[in-house]
């Protein structure tokens, strides 16, 4: 976890995964759950997203205080069983925003695209 | 119908917590896995849980401290039983005559010999449940792993373990003498070595200790006073077991402390201990209590 001070407000960096859990939930709001999100990841990234690394980063979100997750009612389409709903907290809606925030100062005057072509 | 792969994805999933256990399969359900894909996912979740939590100095306290000496303890305990009970059985066994069954008098030491051996084989019933009962209210976090653990230290104490401590005290104790073995005879015989033990080990130590490991994992934070007296009666039970063991004592401290024979404080405590000993059948009033409860529980939902 790294923090970074500032405008005398403590951020939370977050790391890649991190950012694309609660970018996910945030886009899918009340139906933000495990199945769900994970769905999300694997159509942007176009790669595999593993459960259990998905589990512990929830697990660590939730810590953090960026998100809230509560067990949810059971439905016949998961054989019955309940769904864990996440829901992005005001704290973590600030650090995604922040992180997006970085990425985009970083990225300015980059133009990755255009070197990937010449590299290609 | 289910496939192979999904009756093992259950099993597995036990390892974690009933909510993330629910969820977890809720999702593989839901994204409609396949079989071998579902059973890696779900040892995923529980591989990270379990290396999350042994990073942690706690699970390593209860496996060092409480689960690793109370396997032993009941090993050898269950040994200890077992191979008094198999001289028994040898006895009436090999040396039966119908005659015997006009006396009286062999009936009597009949009924007594039964009813020793009884009282030995629901003491240890009672030790066992008690060694459960305490590991499992310290490790409700870990209950899955912590029962196989206590199997596995179990079935190593009685194939390894209580040998080998009977060995050793055989040894320190009578290895100068060269005395012949009073009970070869029946250890000869291969069902009182190795068949006994292990039935003893099974009926008598791993169902009970387990019984009360899931009894203790299921149930929820329990009143103040309740919680202290549950506590008392299972230290109590430890210390009445621990103390009195005189092999476990003279172990500890020719191996260990490297004194001659315990102390005549320790004889002190031994001879104290006997008025505790009713002490130890305390899980069968607290079984009894508890069928009670829920039976009223069942009946006020009704």
């Amino acid at each position: 976890m790294y923090f970074a001070k500032h405008h005398n407000v403590v951020l939370i960096m977050l790391g890649e995964f991190e950012y694309l859990i609660l970018s996910a939930a945030f886009r899918l709001q009340e139906n933000a759950y495990g199945a769900a999100i994970r769905q999300q990841i694997e159509t942007a990234t176009k790669r595999r997203c593993s459960i259990g690394a998905l589990y512990t980063t929830l697990d660590r979100l939730e810590n953090k205080g960026l998100i809230k997750t509560a067990m949810g009612d059971p439905t016949p389409q998961r054989g019955g069983r309940p769904k864990r709903m996440v829901r992005v907290t005001g704290k973590g809606v600030r650090a995604a925003s922040e992180f997006y925030a970085t990425v985009t100062r970083m990225s300015r005057g980059v133009s990755w695209e255009t070197q990937a072509r010449n590299e290609s | 119908m289910k496939c192979l792969w999904w009756w093992l994805v259950e099993p597995v999933s036990r390892f974690l917590d009933r909510d993330e256990r629910e969820a977890v399969l809720g999702d593989l359900a839901e994204s409609r896995q396949s079989g071998p894909r579902a059973l890696l996912d779900v040892l995923d979740v529980v591989i990270r849980r379990q290396a999350r939590l042994w990073m942690t100095w706690r699970p390593w306290l209860i496996l060092f401290a409480l689960i690793l000496p109370v396997g032993m303890l009941l090993s050898i305990l269950s040994r200890q039983t077992s191979d008094l009970s198999a001289i028994y059985l040898w006895m009436y066994a090999n040396n039966w005559d119908a005659a015997l069954t006009h006396n009286p008098g062999f009936w009597r030491l009949f009924a007594e010999t039964a009813v020793s051996i009884f009282i030995s084989y629901l003491t240890l019933a009672c030790w066992s449940w008690t060694g459960g009962f305490v590991l499992g209210s310290l490790s409700r976090a870990m209950s899955t792993l912590n029962s196989l653990l206590l199997c596995l230290i179990l079935f190593f104490g009685q194939v390894i373990g209580a040998p080998d401590y009977f060995a050793f005290f055989r040894d320190k104790a009578f290895g100068d003498l060269h005395l012949p073995d009073p009970n070869a005879a029946v250890f000869e015989v291969g069902f009182y070595r190795v068949v006994l033990p292990v039935i003893v080990q099974i009926l008598i130590v791993a169902i009970p200790a387990l019984w009360g490991f899931r009894l203790a994992t299921g149930m929820g934070i329990l009143r103040r006073l309740l919680s202290a007296g549950l506590w008392t009666a299972a230290i109590t039970t430890m210390a009445v077991v621990v103390m009195p063991e005189v092999g476990l004592w003279f172990f500890m401290a020719t191996r260990i402390f490297h004194a001659n024979e315990p102390s005549w404080i320790w004889t002190g405590i031994m001879s104290g201990m006997k008025y505790l000993q009713p002490v130890q059948f305390w899980p069968i009033a607290f079984l009894i209590a508890h069928a009670i409860t829920q039976r009223g529980l069942r009946r006020a939902r009704a």
